[in-house]
């Protein structure tokens, strides 16, 4: 069985994971994030890859099938491109295999996946092309409070009194942000607020997919910000929907993780096809 | 005397869309002006006897619509809001004078709206040809061929009032050589993206076909060579990307992103339905006897299955989808189709029943030619790309 890698280029940032697939034993050899700032997406993630290569002992002609995700189909290099859906959903499988929905919330959408054991997507729904509720709105309103990204979490979890904003419009919830911040709200009471209005949009994204089961697995960028993870849990309590919210680690990984995992599977079955021919 | 350097792909490519995104049609223009007498005869999709305009002399035009990059405000005044929209931008060309050059306009039967653009045509511009081409529907040589080879007849009739020459049956025999030629031409390139999609991507075979609507056949002929060519010189990555046929695109044009967009996704496409009109006829058309009757029986016995043509035996409709997925190991079918076109969507259930007893997998979305949001279209041919490598066969 291969090696195989996954490049997930973002609208924020690239994420690279290698994985050696043994059977059922797949172990990743490498991974790595990076944020784009400003840089040209397709010269960075090639940059990347051959350095996270080169941190694994590894070059371009030991890689069986190296799949791109998110907008990386443009990359020279790759052996196959797989749509991000069909990705977060692999990955989350492997992030935690009892996960039968991914909720991949990234810089610019939310997605709400329902696959079955094996990854295979069963039905999915995004949000509308608002950037209200994306990562990148919630960067833009950190960057007005002057707070670092990584602050973004812990103070949303400090807020005692939270301020709903627009869950609409990300115009009109940066005005009320503006407005909060005039009234003397508290940065974190503002974040909860937001934190609160996103979690809103996505739980009904989830109940709109139907058929929830198993764990709601969180991947992409905003599932490591523990803020909206905490909110997202209330929600559910508040939809009344049963299923545990998760998030892990590695979960900004989950589209390059199932990128590689699906290049393995897709070049075993090129295998066995050439075999068969 | 140094040799003229040849073209590269992305030059030949480039001359190509220049070509056909210039909806003042200066080639065409130029082309007439050069020698007085000349005719100018446009055609719409997705079929006409382009042999019978060049056997009197004139330059076949495809008025292939306004694409996405005219804005249509008079042609909507013409339409209601449920008709497609290469009638809307047909109207928008004429009335906006970016055809005054052109001496004669022909109108296929493909369907209603197109049929009474013609009668239209005939109003709005008094002093210019309008021909509405009545394709068979009968395929039996005394009957539909005979009925064909009048209509034929007519049209010679009408180019010749228009040069105010007779066209003979020699200029006939010519221009179907230099047809045939083309279509030689053309065929070959299919049969190469077929056997090597990554070296010929769809993108720039559209705009191969394109270009030669708006231009001599000749010229046409050399472009086509250079680019094969220059594409069995270069070798482009290949991708593990799936193989699909496009059906739908007979008519109203797609947006260049669209095709691209398709690509991009993770699909080769491997065959299409393209402007047909330039591979029509299958194979040759003969050459020897009465040339008229030749071109009838090419279109009655060796052109090609779409939607809009008729099928008189309901056992093979839809089979040449089939055909054309197992000939160029296809993997799916993307039905994607104008909206409001008649033709293409009251056809596309019977098709994909055909399809699902076949067990190939199929999607289907619709388009217009000014489409600009192509993120839902590659998210839907994103997935049916990777439900294909998946899941799909071993």
């Amino acid at each position: 069985m291969p090696i195989t890698a996954g490049i997930d280029v973002g609208t924020g940032a690239i994420k690279i994971a290698v994985f050696d697939v043994q059977g059922d034993r797949e172990t990743c050899l490498a991974k790595r994030v990076d944020r784009l700032r400003q840089r040209d997406p397709l010269k960075t993630a090639e940059l990347m890859y051959d350095e996270v290569l080169t941190s694994a002992g590894l070059k371009r002609a030991d890689i069986a099938y190296c799949a791109t995700t998110g907008e990386g189909e443009a990359l020279e290099f790759h052996t196959g491109h797989f749509y991000s859906m069909t990705t977060h959903a692999r990955g989350a499988i492997y992030l935690r295999p009892e996960s039968r929905v991914a909720l991949d919330t990234g810089a610019l959408h939310g997605r709400a996946i329902r696959m079955d054991d094996r990854g295979k997507v069963l039905n999915y729904k995004m949000t509308s092309q608002c950037a209200s509720g994306s990562g990148q709105f919630l960067e833009n309103i950190a960057r007005y409070l002057g707070i670092a990204q990584d602050e973004i979490g812990s103070l949303s979890k400090q807020a005692d009194n939270p301020e709903k904003v627009s869950g609409i419009c990300a115009v009109l919830a940066e005005t009320d942000v503006i407005n909060m911040v005039s009234r003397g709200i508290t940065a974190p009471n503002i974040l909860k607020g937001i934190h609160e209005s996103m979690a809103d949009r996505l739980a009904k994204l989830l109940k709109t997919i139907g058929g929830l089961d198993g764990a709601i697995q969180m991947t992409g960028g905003l599932a490591l910000d523990a803020g909206l993870v905490e909110a997202m849990k209330e929600a559910m309590v508040r939809e009344k929907v049963n299923v545990p919210i998760e998030t892990h680690p590695d979960a900004i990984f989950a589209g390059a993780i199932g990128a590689a995992l699906w290049g393995a599977f897709r070049h075993d079955k090129l295998t066995r096809m050439a075999e068969a021919a | 005397m140094l040799d003229k350097p040849k073209p590269t792909t992305a030059d030949i490519v480039k001359k190509c869309e220049d070509l056909f995104t210039d909806l003042s049609f200066a080639a065409a223009r130029e082309w007439k002006e050069e020698k007085p007498g000349r005719i100018v005869v446009g055609f719409l999709p997705y079929y006409a006897p382009r042999e019978l305009v060049h056997a009197a002399g004139g330059l076949p035009l495809g008025i292939f619509g306004g694409g996405d990059q005219l804005e249509v405000i008079h042609g909507d005044a013409y339409y209601q809001s449920y008709i497609c929209r290469i009638p809307r931008s047909t109207i928008e060309l004429g009335v906006t004078g970016r055809l005054d050059f052109v001496d004669g306009m022909m109108f296929p039967s493909i369907c209603d709206v197109i049929r009474n653009l013609s009668g239209m045509w005939k109003i709005m511009f008094p002093t210019k040809g309008s021909r509405y081409i009545d394709l068979p529907h009968n395929f039996v040589d005394d009957l539909g061929g005979e009925f064909y080879r009048s209509e034929l007849k007519e049209t010679c009739d009408w180019l010749s009032g228009m040069t105010g020459r007779p066209i003979t049956d020699d200029a006939i025999r010519a221009s179907i050589a230099v047809f045939n030629e083309n279509r030689r031409l053309i065929r070959e390139i299919y049969q190469l993206r077929s056997d090597q999609p990554w070296n010929v991507p769809s993108s720039e075979l559209y705009v191969l076909l394109r270009a030669g609507m708006v231009i001599p056949v000749e010229d046409h002929n050399r472009i086509l060579r250079e680019y094969l060519d220059s594409v069995r010189e270069q070798t482009r990555p290949m991708k593990d990307n799936s193989r699909v046929v496009i059906c739908g695109m007979f008519c109203e044009q797609p947006p260049l992103n669209l095709i691209k967009s398709i690509e991009l996704s993770g699909c080769y496409i491997v065959d299409d339905d393209f402007i047909l009109v330039t591979r029509w006829e299958n194979s040759d058309v003969r050459l020897e006897g009465d040339p008229l009757a030749n071109l009838a029986s090419a279109y009655l016995h060796d052109s090609k299955s779409t939607p809009p043509k008729y099928e008189p035996d309901e056992a093979k409709k839809g089979l040449y989808l089939v055909d054309s997925v197992r000939k160029n190991r296809a993997e799916g079918v993307i039905f994607a189709m104008t909206s409001f076109c008649d033709p293409g969507l009251l056809e596309r259930p019977i098709l994909q029943s055909v399809l699902k007893k076949h067990g190939i997998p199929q999607i289907a979305f619709k388009y217009a030619e000014n489409s600009g949001q192509m993120q839902p279209i590659r998210e839907q041919a994103g997935t049916f790309a990777d439900s294909i490598k998946l899941w799909s066969g071993a």
